[in-house]
């Protein structure tokens, strides 16, 4: 039942997802962060089986961390989803596989482009200007399919969260308590208010 | 005896029963890809669509690979296993150039990727692929294989993904022997995009490559994106 | 690494990596999906001088016919050919695989291989996998012992008969021979009761279908002869739906894409 997604500029990336952590109907988090931060220009958004999600993002964080420290450099985002999805795609054959659904955003630091990679748990990966996962896909899609355009700004970006937020406050039967929304661009990452955007 | 008649007679019932075409698998990210023979060239053109069954989730999703400079591979079926075959097989052919010091002709890299496939005889990719390009002498090689490695080498055109049974109604109307480049690509188009229009689960846009001694010319072709 | 390495040099027989990720798939109630298969008519006898194979071209995946013009006679050594029924890639796999162990054979006896011996080396790889490799095959051949001609099934077993059918036209094939078939037929005869035998099966089995091809082992000598009989060949097309220069709108042109192989260093974008 998690809502997970976001856009892609041309420099920026911006993710949005919910902060609830819930068990059967019982909600029993109300600021819970889904996303994880790969490193200073990727950040990496997980929803799915609640145990399987923190498990594979966190051993990802770590490996991709520990990439950097051994290279003394970042792994770009291309290379980082790649990573991820060969992981993942790993542990499909294996007995107990992971069942994550991934958003990887980042910006390369090289060209400064921004990318938005979106991986499924059969280890699907496509690079894709708007992405989301979930029920909430459903809801969220259509708007943005509508609004996307290509090379947008910032504040298009925001205006298109805000009418996805609208979409699912108006239309989606679960009520989410709060949304975690982090901007990823040339300057690193920084999160954002709701009330802010 | 007794025993081996009865298999002999199950054997062939077995045979002559027609499958289900309920392949969920192969139908769950959807897709559709064709390669025609022309004169002194081959087309290669796949729909963009990615989707989760009723969901369109890319529509910019690559499915036709080119290999080498003038060899490409298209790759239907479940898309977790286009990107994982793809990437092996992508490795396996910079090794063959590496250990061998020559680029992988068609024909050769028809029977590695059958080779790659039936390996895995009891639990397959759940792919089939289809492979376009011109050999050393110019001459047009087209191939398609089965899950398991199957290749069949027919002359005139081959095709694959959920819109299949349409490509095949219309590459079996609309082809015709010695095509040139610029006629084997409306011919190719024409074929895709109808067969697409009847097809739920691809679409989306689509792409052309058409491989001449010359060069290849890519076009993204205009379809309707419902 | 480890990883590398595995890729890297590929072991021989099966790889089984992903049954338990198909096993998944299949549990979350996705249906798997099946290979192609030859529903085929297949045939072999013995006549005076050798034996005669004969096979259909049609391949077909359930009802759609996949492949109008393909070959079931597939070689085996110089003085054997094997026509095969099934699972289209078993009967092709399993051949090409018997056929080279027959080629080290002899060239480590430095003799011809025997019938026998390709017939025990396919019998006995069917037999070790029970069956799960579909290949339903008529093997015949001509060696130091005279013309041969053999029928294996896919769990092992084997029989040694003067004529034989297989496949879903087997009905309608044997059919042909039970009626004609006679000891010491000439050449002819035999080129022509098996021709007759495959059109019974392309004409009456849904699964057989296109043209004869005749395969005719004798003494040291093998005559192929692919689409023998063409008895559905396609009329010239009296149109052409050829479409005018310009009628597919397509976007401005677009870079074709780099090649996977790179002159100096791997492609590692995307």
């Amino acid at each position: 039942m998690d809502a997970l997604f976001a856009i892609a500029g041309k420099d920026f990336v911006i993710s949005v997802s919910d902060t609830a952590s819930a068990r059967s109907i019982v909600r029993m988090k109300k600021n819970c962060d889904k996303t994880y931060k790969l490193s200073s220009h990727t950040l990496l958004a997980v929803c799915g089986e609640p145990g399987d999600t923190a498990n594979f993002a966190e051993y990802i964080q770590g490996n991709v961390r520990l990439y950097s420290v051994r290279n003394s450099q970042d792994l770009s985002p291309s290379e980082t989803a790649n990573f991820i999805r060969n992981e993942l795609a790993g542990s499909m054959r294996s007995r107990k596989p992971y069942n994550v659904n991934m958003l990887v955003a980042g910006v390369d630091q090289n060209t400064g482009a921004a990318s938005l990679y979106r991986i499924d748990y059969l280890a699907a990966m496509a690079k894709v200007p708007f992405a989301a996962h979930g029920y909430c896909a459903y809801f969220v899609y259509s708007v943005m399919d509508h609004e996307y355009t290509e090379g947008l700004t910032l504040e298009q970006g925001f205006d298109i969260v805000k009418n996805c937020l609208t979409a699912l406050k108006e239309r989606f039967i679960v009520d989410f308590p709060d949304f975690s929304i982090k901007v990823i661009s040339t300057n690193g990452t920084r999160e954002y208010d709701l009330a802010e955007i | 005896m007794k025993l081996r008649a009865e298999l002999a007679i199950k054997c062939a019932t077995h045979e002559s029963q027609t499958e289900s075409r309920n392949h969920s698998i192969m139908q769950y990210n959807g897709s559709a890809i064709v390669a025609m023979v022309g004169k002194n060239c081959v087309a290669i053109a796949a729909d963009k669509r990615l989707g989760q069954q009723a969901l369109t989730v890319d529509m910019d999703f690559e499915k036709v690979f080119r290999m080498t400079d003038r060899t490409f591979i298209g790759l239907s079926g479940l898309a977790a296993d286009v990107k994982t075959v793809h990437d092996t097989l992508r490795m396996r052919v910079n090794l063959y150039k590496h250990r061998e010091e020559r680029v992988i002709e068609p024909k050769t890299m028809a029977h590695l990727v059958s080779h790659m496939l039936y390996e895995r005889r009891f639990g397959p990719y759940y792919i089939e692929p289809i492979i376009a390009g011109l050999d050393k002498d110019n001459k047009p090689y087209i191939c398609a294989t089965d899950l398991i490695g199957c290749l069949s080498l027919p002359e005139d055109f081959v095709v694959t993904g959920t819109a299949s049974d349409n490509l095949f109604g219309m590459c079996e109307s609309l082809w015709e022997p010695e095509l040139e480049p610029e006629d084997l690509f409306e011919t190719i188009s024409q074929a895709l995009l109808n067969a697409v229009d009847r097809d739920a689960m691809s679409g989306w846009g689509a792409v052309v490559h058409i491989i001449t001694p010359d060069g290849v010319i890519t076009r993204d072709i205009k379809g309707r994106m419902d | 690494m480890q990883l590398q390495t595995e890729q890297l040099q590929s072991a021989a027989g099966f790889k089984f990596d992903n049954v338990k990720r198909n096993q998944l798939l299949a549990d979350k109630g996705l249906k798997l999906s099946t290979a192609k298969k030859t529903g085929t008519t297949i045939v072999g006898l013995v006549f005076k001088d050798g034996v005669v194979l004969g096979a259909d071209t049609r391949a077909t995946s359930g009802p759609i016919v996949a492949d109008k013009n393909c070959e079931k006679i597939h070689y085996l050594a110089p003085n054997m050919y094997c026509c095969g029924a099934g699972t289209a890639a078993d009967t092709e796999f399993t051949t090409n695989m018997v056929s080279s162990q027959i080629a080290l054979h002899s060239l480590d006896t430095g003799r011809e291989a025997r019938v026998v011996t390709a017939m025990t080396m396919l019998k006995q790889h069917l037999f070790r996998h029970q069956g799960y490799i579909g290949a339903s095959l008529i093997l015949g051949g001509y060696d130091v012992t005279g013309p041969h001609l053999f029928s294996i099934h896919p769990h092992g077993s084997t029989d040694k008969l003067p004529y034989l059918t297989d496949g879903s036209g087997s009905l309608a094939a044997m059919s042909m021979f039970e009626s004609r078939w006679r000891p010491s037929m000439s050449r002819e005869e035999a080129i022509e009761l098996v021709k007759d035998a495959i059109e019974a099966g392309i004409f009456n089995d849904m699964g057989s279908g296109s043209n004869v091809d005749v395969c005719v082992i004798t003494q040291g000598n093998v005559e192929y002869l692919r689409g023998y009989s063409r008895p559905n060949q396609r009329v010239e097309k009296e149109q052409s739906y050829t479409f005018a220069r310009g009628t597919t709108e397509y976007y401005v042109p677009r870079a074709a894409p780099q090649p996977a192989e790179v002159a100096s260093a791997m492609d590692t974008s995307a």
